[in-house]
């Protein structure tokens, strides 16, 4: 059932290429975002943080 | 089952198995199958449905009676606001694709929120509604499952960054490339387009260059990946922030071409130009109609003067860095009834895709009461050969309605067309031109347009002419 609401193909080559850069790309983002919420801490009121930064991730 | 009328199946509606689009008397309506049931109670039920409406990203529906459903198998029938005029992303400027792109991952991050996620990223989900690009596919979402890697990655890629990557890096004629590859301008070809340099920028590298070779490295080994790939929604989110900078980081080149700098060299004094603008409102005015499409529209300053005298306005040039102009400069003034369009009246877009019906071409959706042709039939006439009486007949297909600016030889701009050619066109003159519109319509009213030799002309179609296509 859930195989046949994949209606369009993935792409194994896509899949596998886009995990490969998610993991990549997730370290500046990780620091980007604790960067981002540490500077909304300090400039409090300024920005309200509704954001926060995930989780390392645990892969 | 037997008094209602018949339900015809949109023809670009058969690539999903969980609903499809179909019309009763002209009605558009959208079938939601058993299959996907689960998903589109989600989707009502978490909220995401109103929200993605309610922030104007995703079109408006309300719900329609289940026996309308022409197959079996139904859940709901839906019954989506109509879309005036259905555009095509081959159709699109720059950043007309550019801000739809950006509206697909913006629906998908509101998606995320609620436990959600877009199922495909095709850009012909994307419509122009008041100006703004709106998702109309409303059977786009699925649950999320907690390791799932995002499945439209790959199509988002074909039918966005693809051809944006290289309208901003090597032509802004490549987004044509989208009327041949109607399932995405495969990344192979991309990446052979683009320049070198593009292998130094972060989202060009990854998304176009990496996953091109990725994706010729799985063709030739056929078989499922060894290991389930699986990502973290911290991942996920990741991804799609990089492909959004990616998409936001590409900007045309800031130049011109011949006839986006065009609008600035007309042939006209002031007052030449004031009288124009008064003769064109007036005959639109007398008109009356809803709709106009404003063919040859350049930047669109007569598009503008249409859309004051109450239309709505398709504005159509063939040339991408005017439609580009055009459509930035609307979408800075927030205007909602104007929608530029990328097409050439002389090989306007055809009817493509499976039966050649899948997408229609651009004269199969002439929905104006009137066409407004503005210093164009030179351009036809002599830039492009095409005779008169074949200009007039084409016309006569698009709108009962027609204003047209006749432009005589001795006109500078027709002489610069003539600058460096043989002059083969003997019938081009006013009379000739009369006798070749005469053919199919009734000249309602003509004036001369001050200091200038041109003439407006208002015309109504025969009604001899209506059908003949």
């Amino acid at each position: 059932m859930r195989l046949l609401l994949a209606y369009i193909d993935p792409g194994a080559g896509s899949l596998v290429i886009q995990a490969i850069i998610a993991a990549v790309v997730s370290i500046p983002f990780f620091f980007r975002n604790v960067i981002r919420n540490t500077v909304g801490r300090f400039r409090r009121g300024v920005r309200p943080s509704g954001e926060k930064a995930p989780a390392p991730d645990p892969e | 089952m037997t008094d209602r009328p018949a339900a015809d199946r949109e023809p670009g509606s058969y690539r999903d198995p969980s609903g499809f689009v179909f019309r009763r008397d002209g009605v558009l309506y959208r079938q939601v199958n058993a299959r996907f049931s689960d998903d589109w109670n989600t989707f009502l039920l978490s909220g995401l449905h109103d929200e993605l409406i309610q922030r104007g990203m995703l079109v408006a529906d309300a719900p329609a009676p289940l026996d309308l459903a022409p197959e079996p198998d139904a859940v709901a029938v839906i019954r989506p606001e109509q879309i005036g005029f259905i555009s095509y992303p081959y159709e699109w400027s720059f950043s007309q694709l550019k801000d739809a792109a950006l509206l697909t991952l913006d629906v998908q991050a509101v998606a995320a929120e609620h436990g959600m996620t877009l199922r495909d990223a095709s850009a012909f989900n994307v419509q122009f509604l008041g100006g703004k690009p709106i998702l109309i596919d409303t059977l786009s979402f699925e649950r999320q499952r907690t390791d799932e890697p995002w499945k439209p990655y790959r199509q988002f890629c074909e039918h966005f960054l693809a051809p944006l990557a290289l309208m901003a890096r090597r032509d802004g004629r490549l987004g044509l490339l989208l009327r041949t590859f109607l399932d995405g301008v495969p990344l192979d070809l991309a990446s052979e387009l683009l320049p070198r340099r593009t292998r130094w920028s972060p989202g060009m590298a990854a998304h176009l260059h990496l996953h091109a070779r990725a994706q010729r490295r799985h063709a030739d080994a056929p078989e499922a990946p060894a290991r389930k790939v699986t990502m973290s929604e911290a991942r996920r989110r990741a991804l799609l922030d990089h492909l959004r900078r990616a998409v936001s980081g590409l900007h045309l080149p800031a130049h011109g071409t011949q006839w986006a700098d065009y609008a600035g060299q007309t042939s006209y004094s002031a007052a030449g130009t004031a009288s124009k603008e008064a003769i064109v409102r007036g005959m639109l005015e007398a008109i009356g109609g809803k709709r106009a499409w404003d063919v040859g529209a350049n930047t669109g300053r007569y598009s503008a003067i249409v859309a004051e005298a109450g239309y709505e306005v398709l504005a159509i040039d063939g040339d991408w860095a005017a439609v580009e102009r055009h459509y930035l400069a609307l979408r800075a003034a927030g205007d909602t009834r104007i929608m530029p369009l990328l097409a050439d009246l002389a090989a306007p877009s055809p009817g493509i895709g499976w039966g050649n019906a899948e997408r229609q071409s651009l004269l199969d959706r002439a929905d104006a009461d009137v066409v407004v042709a503005l210093a164009l039939v030179h351009h036809l006439a002599i830039g492009r050969n095409v005779p008169l009486p074949m200009l007039s007949s084409l016309l006569a297909r698009l709108a009962p309605n027609l204003v047209i600016e006749w432009v005589p030889k001795d006109d500078p701009m027709v002489q610069r067309l003539l600058a460096a050619r043989e002059d083969i066109f003997p019938d081009y003159f006013l009379g000739g031109f009369r006798a070749a519109f005469e053919r199919h319509f009734q000249i309602v009213s003509e004036q001369s347009i001050e200091d200038s030799g041109r003439v407006m002309f208002q015309m109504r179609r025969l009604p001899s002419s209506a059908t003949s296509r």
